[in-house]
């Protein structure tokens, strides 16, 4: 390194070089998956405290209230608000089956012994039901979204 | 508190999570159709049910628990110093406080208020 840091900083890739995945393994873009999906979900849920409230009539609002209600419905019970809870379901359930399989991982449940590294470098440590883990979850998650669908839509045809 | 325990709390929040937002999307996507599933009656009437009304306030305080838990350890995760994970602990406890003092709020009023118009 060179005394001014500079190649410390030439090495230092901030927050993106820590979110991006390319050029990792599968486990590595399920970790950035898992947080980018946390941090949608939350600000989701965030969004949903806001909407919710206008049943009491929104920041001022001091009981319930049909019109804060239907006020607050008019803005978002839309094909376009839909597609957004879609989203979410798809999201909410990826996030909570890949954070089950690392759960299980962070009490070394779904961990094979580790061994000596060997070309082509793949690590031995990860078990094939902890890649199986990460599909469910993709799989689930599709499921939950054609079923968010199918219950969000239903009559608006 | 321990980082060890902070961990603790987000895998047990993590779980106790996965159960009540599934129960929470039972309710407004299995049990009726969606339209009246967020109807003004409908959801009044679970409110004014002591124990949906428990639940949902348990829902709100868990789920941004783990939400706010989990952003901190993103920040934790990006950059360490002892000053950044101060501050970033205190925002933690202050983004949980308020939000879920709002949550409780939408929760207090919806259950004791008078119905407006």
């Amino acid at each position: 390194m060179s005394s001014d840091g500079s190649e410390r900083r030439k090495n230092k890739r901030g927050i993106w070089g820590w979110l991006n995945p390319y050029h990792y393994n599968f486990e590595r873009w399920a970790y950035t998956f898992q947080r980018v999906t946390g941090v949608a979900i939350l600000l989701y849920v965030l969004g949903h405290l806001g909407d919710t409230s206008f049943f009491v009539g929104g920041p001022t609002g001091t009981g319930p209230s049909p019109s804060g209600w239907a006020f607050i419905g008019s803005i978002f019970e839309n094909s376009f608000g839909h597609l957004i809870l879609i989203l979410i379901v798809l999201v909410l359930f990826f996030h909570g089956v890949n954070g089950v399989r690392l759960i299980l991982a962070e009490f070394g449940l779904i961990f094979k012994k580790p061994s000596a590294i060997e070309y082509p470098y793949k690590p031995k440590s990860l078990s094939p039901v902890q890649k199986s883990l990460i599909w469910v979850g993709i799989g689930v998650a599709v499921l939950a979204a054609l079923w968010a669908f199918l219950v969000l839509f239903e009559g608006m045809g | 508190m321990r980082e060890s325990r902070l961990m603790l709390v987000q895998y047990v929040t993590a779980v106790v999570a996965i159960l009540l937002v599934a129960v929470h999307l039972i309710m407004q996507g299995v049990l009726y159709p969606y339209s009246t599933a967020i109807s003004f009656g409908n959801i009044l009437s679970i409110y004014r049910n002591g124990f949906y009304a428990v639940f949902l306030e348990t829902l709100l305080v868990v789920v941004l628990v783990h939400g706010f838990n989990g952003i901190r350890i993103i920040l934790h995760e990006w950059k360490q110093s002892a000053p950044w994970s101060r501050w970033v602990d205190a925002g933690t406890v202050l983004a949980i406080a308020v939000s879920v003092g709002y949550g409780t709020r939408t929760v207090i009023l919806a259950v004791f208020g008078g119905v407006t118009a």
